[in-house]
C-alpha cells in the first residue's frame, strides 16, 4: 500500500494523463462490448481520421496553454484556411503552392498576434479573440457560399488509403474490408512525435514549461534567469498559427469544400481536449502526448453517442462539459496541494480544509458522472421502450408518385409525414369537398371537414406562406430520432408545388413550418399500426 | 499643486476620465454615420412612439448593455464570465417551454393563439431568472470557493450550456406566440420598452455599487483580492454575488433576445454575445485584470459595439463579414488603450501644461 503510495506521488505528473488514457479506453471497451458495430478495426481507426485536425490544432494549443496564454483564434483560422485553399484551387492555383501559402498565412496571423501580446501587453484571450473575428469575417469576404474543392492532388492527399499492415489479412480473412487510415492522419501523428521531443529534448521547450504557471509569477523568473521569453512566446503563437493551417488543410482535405461557417465552437473543443490531456489551463505543467489521449477521449464520446443512437448530438457537448469540470477539479486540487507543500504552511487547519476541499471536488465529480449516467440511461431506456427498433434509424422514403396520383385523382393536396419516434409513414389526401382520407401502410382512415375549411388553409398556405415561392425548398436532411420528415405536394389555382422538409432547428424552411401548421390541426388522428 | 488640482475641466481631467475614450469612439463612429449614411439621425414618430436608426441603436443593442453591466462587475473582480450567451440560450429555452411545452411531446405543434401560454407570464418571467441566477451560482462557486480560473470555469457552462438548453427543449426551436411576453424585446412606450428594463437594472446596480459598499468591495477584490481578504472582506462571497448577478442579468437578457425574436432558439440566441459584452467592458477602459470600474463607460462601449454593427448594416456590408470590422475595432481599441499611446496623450497635456507656465 506504501508502495503504491510512493509510486502515486512520485508520478503525480501523470496522473491526469493517466485517467484519461484510461478512460477513453475503458469508454471504448464498454461501446465494444455493448454495440457489435463498434469491434470493427475501422471504427477504431475512424476516431483517428475524425479527428487529425483537432490532434494537429491540439499540438499547437498545449504549447500555448503551456506558456500560460490562451489561443481563441484556431476555429476562425481554421475556416479562413478551408475558404481561400478552396477559391485559390478554383481560380487555377497550383495545389503545392496553395498549400504553402495556407502555411504562411497561418504563421504570419499567428505572428502578429503574438506581437500584440507580447509588444502592447494584450490579454492573450482579447488578442486571440480579435483574431478569430478577423479571420471569421475575412471568409465571408472572400465568399458567401461554400465553395467545392474539384482538385486532383487534394483528392489524393485526402483520400489516399494508408491500410494498417497487420490488420489487413486478419480483417479480410473475416470478410471485413481492411481499415485504414489517411494522410492528415500520417501528419498529425508525425508532428505529435516531433512536438514530444522538441518539448522534452530542447531548449525551447524547457523554456515553454518555464515560462507557465504559478499566476504569471514563473513568467518574471524566467525572465530573471535570462531566458527568452519574448521570443519563445512568439515563436509558441506563430507555431500555433501553423498547426491551426494545417488543420484547416487536414479538415479541408476530409471535406472537399471550404465555408466561413466551418468548425463552429472548434476552439473550445481543442481546449477541452488539451484539459482532459492533464495540461493546466495555468501553464507549466502538462504534456503533448497528453493532448492526444484529450483527443482520443472526445474522439470516443462522438463515437459512442452515435452509435447509442437515441441519444441527440448535443449530448456530446454536455459530456465533455462534465469532463472538462472533473479533470480541471482534479488539477485544480492538486495543484492547490502542491502549492500548499511550497508554502510550507502544512498547518492542521489547511490540511484539514485542504482534504474537504478535495472530498468537494471528489463527491461532486461523482455526483455529476452519477447524475449523466441516470440521465442517459433512463433516456436510453424510455427511447428503447417506445422504440422497439432502437438502433436503427427509420428509413425516409418520400412517395412523390403516390402524392402525385392523389393530385391526380382530385386531391388538392397531397401530405406525408415519415420518421419520427414510431417510424411512422403516413399519406395525406386532402380533397377540395372537405374530404381527408389517410393511410399509415395499414389502416386507412376518413375525416370530413368543411370545403370553407380546407380553402381557407390553401389560401393561407399558398399565399401567406408562399408556397410557390423558391422560399420554400427541398430540405436534404435525415431527420433526427424525434423527428419527422414531410413531402407536400399542392395543386392550387393552376399551380403545383411539391417539396421535402425534415423537422429540427434550422433544417426546415419558416415558411414550410407554418404551412405545417395549417394542415396539421385538420387532419384526423391515426392510431399506429402495431 | 493645490492650484493644479482646481480647475476641474482641463485637458488632463478629461483625457483621463473613463469615459473619454469610449465617447470619443462613439462619436466618431456616428460622424461617419452623419457624413456617409443619408437619413441616419431621422427619428419619425409613429403612433407615439420614436421609430429611427438612433433608436434601433439602443434596441438591438439592449442585450448587449444587460450583459455589460453584469460583466463589468465581473471582470472589476478580475474574473471573465465567458458563459453568458449559453446562460442566455438556457433561460430562453426554459421561458419558450414554460410557455408552449409541446416540444416536449416529441411534437413539433404550433400554437398560432396569441393569448395561449401554458404558464402566466410572471411565472415564465421568475422561473427563466431562477435558473439563469442558479447557472450564474454554480459559476460563482466554481470560481469562488473551488478556486478555478475564472475563464476556465466560466468555459464548462459555455460549452455544455448550450447542450443544456437542447435538452430543455427537446433539440427543437419553441415558437412563442403569446403576446404579452413579445412586448419584453418589441413593445414601445415612446421609446423601446427593453430599454427602460435596461435603465432600470443599471439604475439599481449603479446604487448598489455607488452608494453601498458593495462597489468599493469589488474594486478591492479585483485590485488585489489577498489584501482585501486580510482587510476583512469576505473576497469568496464577493466574487459569489458578481458571478450570480451576472447570471441574472444574463437571464434578463436572454428574456429580452426570445422575445424580440418570438423564438427561443437554444442553438442561436446570444451566440459569441459574451465576446461582444467582454469587449463593451473592455472598450468602457474596465481593465481585464479588475479594479476599478465604470458602469456607464460600460453602456456607452456597448453602444459603440451596437453603433458600429448598425452602420455596417445600413452600408450593407453582410452580417458575417461584419466580425472582420469588429476585429480591426478591437485592435484599434487595444492599440489605443496601450501604455505606448497613453503615453503619448499624457505627454501632449504635460507639453500643453509646460507651455502654459
Amino acid at each position: 500500500m506504501k508502495r503504491v503510495g510512493e509510486f502515486f506521488a512520485k508520478n503525480r505528473h501523470f496522473i491526469p494523463l493517466m485517467s484519461t488514457a484510461l478512460l477513453a479506453l475503458t469508454a471504448y471497451g464498454i461501446g465494444a462490448y455493448l454495440f457489435v458495430g463498434m469491434r470493427n478495426p475501422q471504427v477504431f481507426f475512424n476516431l483517428f481520421r475524425n479527428t487529425s485536425w483537432l490532434l494537429i490544432s491540439g499540438i499547437g494549443m498545449t504549447l500555448v496553454i503551456l506558456t500560460g496564454g490562451i489561443d481563441l483564434s484556431v476555429s476562425g483560422v481554421v475556416a479562413l484556411t478551408t475558404v481561400s485553399s478552396a477559391v485559390l484551387l478554383r481560380e487555377g492555383m497550383n495545389p503545392w503552392l496553395v498549400i504553402v501559402l495556407m502555411l504562411l498565412m497561418g504563421m504570419s496571423l499567428g505572428a502578429i498576434m503574438g506581437g500584440f501580446i507580447i509588444k502592447l501587453k494584450v490579454q492573450p484571450f482579447i488578442a486571440t479573440l480579435a483574431g478569430m473575428w478577423f479571420a471569421r469575417g475575412m471568409c465571408f469576404f472572400i465568399s458567401d457560399d461554400a465553395v467545392q474543392i474539384d482538385n486532383y492532388i487534394f483528392h489524393i492527399l485526402g483520400k489516399t488509403k494508408i491500410l494498417i499492415p497487420g490488420l489487413m489479412e486478419l480483417s479480410l480473412s473475416q470478410g471485413k474490408s481492411a481499415p485504414y487510415i489517411t494522410i492528415p492522419v500520417v501528419v498529425a501523428f508525425l508532428l505529435l512525435l516531433v512536438m514530444i521531443y522538441v518539448t522534452q529534448y530542447t531548449s525551447f521547450g524547457r523554456t515553454v514549461y518555464a515560462i507557465g504557471g504559478n499566476e504569471g509569477r514563473n513568467e518574471q523568473s524566467a525572465r530573471l534567469m535570462c531566458l527568452p521569453v519574448d521570443r519563445t512566446k512568439f515563436l509558441v503563437y506563430t507555431f500555433n498559427g501553423f498547426c491551426s493551417a494545417l488543420a484547416g488543410l487536414s479538415f479541408c482535405l476530409f471535406v472537399e469544400s471550404g465555408h466561413g461557417l466551418y468548425a463552429p465552437g472548434f476552439e473550445l473543443d481543442v481546449i477541452a481536449s488539451v484539459v482532459m490531456g492533464g495540461t493546466m489551463l495555468t501553464g507549466g505543467s502538462g504534456y503533448v502526448f497528453g493532448t492526444f489521449f484529450g483527443v482520443l477521449v472526445l474522439a470516443v464520446t462522438q463515437a459512442l453517442i452515435q452509435f447509442i443512437g437515441s441519444l441527440s448530438s448535443w449530448w456530446t457537448k454536455i459530456v465533455i462539459g462534465a469532463l472538462t469540470l472533473i479533470f480541471i477539479g482534479v488539477q485544480t486540487v492538486l495543484a492547490n496541494r502542491k502549492s500548499g507543500r511550497q508554502n510550507a504552511e502544512s498547518t492542521v487547519g489547511a490540511a484539514a480544509k485542504r482534504r474537504t476541499q478535495l472530498r468537494l471536488a471528489l463527491g461532486f465529480g461523482v455526483l455529476l458522472v452519477v447524475v449523466i449516467a441516470g440521465v442517459s440511461i433512463s433516456r436510453s431506456r424510455s427511447a428503447a421502450s417506445v422504440d422497439t427498433t432502437a438502433s436503427a434509424p427509420c428509413v425516409v422514403e418520400f412517395r412523390k408518385a403516390d402524392a402525385e396520383n392523389l393530385i391526380q385523382g382530385g386531391a388538392v393536396m397531397a401530405y406525408q409525414r415519415v420518421a419520427g419516434p414510431q417510424c411512422v409513414d403516413e399519406l395525406y389526401a386532402i380533397y377540395p369537398d372537405g374530404r381527408i382520407t389517410g393511410t399509415d401502410g395499414v389502416n386507412t382512415i376518413e375525416k370530413q371537414v368543411t370545403a370553407d375549411e380546407v380553402e381557407e388553409m390553401l389560401v393561407a398556405i399558398s399565399v401567406e406562406h408562399a408556397w410557390f415561392t423558391n422560399e420554400i425548398y427541398d430540405t436534404y436532411l435525415t431527420p433526427c430520432r424525434q423527428c419527422f420528415a414531410h413531402y407536400i405536394l399542392i395543386s392550387y389555382n393552376g399551380q403545383e408545388k411539391g417539396a421535402t422538409g425534415t423537422d429540427g432547428t434550422t433544417a426546415m424552411p419558416p415558411g414550410y413550418a407554418f404551412a405545417l401548421a395549417e394542415i396539421r390541426p385538420l387532419l384526423p388522428e391515426i392510431t399506429f399500426a402495431p | 499643486m493645490k492650484n493644479n488640482m482646481k480647475p476641474s475641466f482641463t485637458w488632463r481631467t478629461v483625457t483621463e476620465s473613463r469615459l473619454f475614450f469610449p465617447l470619443l469612439a462613439l462619436s466618431l463612429i456616428l460622424l461617419f454615420d452623419f457624413i456617409f449614411i443619408p437619413g441616419f439621425f431621422s427619428i419619425e414618430n409613429r403612433e407615439g412612439n420614436l421609430h429611427g436608426s438612433l433608436i434601433d441603436i439602443f434596441r438591438n443593442g439592449s442585450t448587449v448593455m444587460l450583459l455589460a453591466i453584469g460583466m463589468t462587475l465581473v471582470i472589476a473582480t478580475g474574473g471573465v464570465d465567458l458563459s453568458v450567451g449559453a446562460v442566455m440560450a438556457i433561460a430562453a429555452s426554459v421561458a419558450g417551454i414554460l410557455m408552449n411545452p409541446s416540444a416536449l411531446k416529441n411534437e413539433v405543434f404550433f400554437v398560432t393563439d396569441p393569448t395561449y401560454t401554458f404558464q402566466p407570464l410572471w411565472v415564465v418571467i421568475i422561473s427563466a431568472l431562477l435558473i439563469a441566477i442558479l447557472c450564474g451560482l454554480w459559476n460563482g462557486f466554481l470560481v469562488a470557493y473551488m478556486r478555478i480560473q475564472p475563464m476556465v470555469a466560466t468555459l464548462i457552462l459555455m460549452i455544455s450550456g448550450r447542450g443544456i438548453a437542447q435538452l430543455i427543449t427537446n433539440g427543437l426551436r419553441v415558437q412563442i406566440t403569446y403576446r404579452p411576453y413579445s412586448f419584453i424585446g418589441q413593445g414601445w412606450i415612446i421609446l423601446p420598452f427593453s430599454l427602460y428594463i435596461v435603465a432600470m437594472v443599471l439604475a439599481i446596480t449603479w446604487f448598489m455599487t455607488r452608494k453601498t459598499a458593495i462597489g468599493m468591495f469589488i474594486e478591492s477584490v479585483g485590485t488585489n483580492f489577498r489584501s482585501s481578504f486580510f482587510s476583512g472582506i469576505d473576497e469568496k462571497k464577493i466574487k459569489l454575488l458578481v458571478y450570480t448577478f451576472c447570471g441574472f442579468c444574463a437571464g434578463i437578457a436572454g428574456l429580452v433576445a426570445s422575445s424580440n425574436i418570438k423564438t427561443s432558439d437554444a442553438n442561436n440566441i446570444g451566440l459569441t454575445t459574451e465576446l461582444d459584452a467582454i469587449l463593451a467592458v473592455v472598450i468602457g477602459g474596465t481593465s481585464m485584470s479588475g479594479g476599478r470600474f465604470s458602469l456607464v463607460a460600460s453602456m456607452v462601449g456597448a453602444l459603440v459595439m451596437q453603433a458600429i454593427t448598425q452602420s455596417m448594416y445600413a452600408i450593407g456590408v453582410p452580417a458575417f463579414a461584419l466580425q472582420a470590422i469588429k476585429a480591426v475595432v478591437v485592435i484599434l481599441v487595444i492599440i489605443l488603450f496601450s501604455e505606448q499611446v497613453r503615453g503619448f496623450i499624457r505627454g501632449i497635456s504635460t507639453s500643453k501644461k509646460g507651455v502654459k507656465s
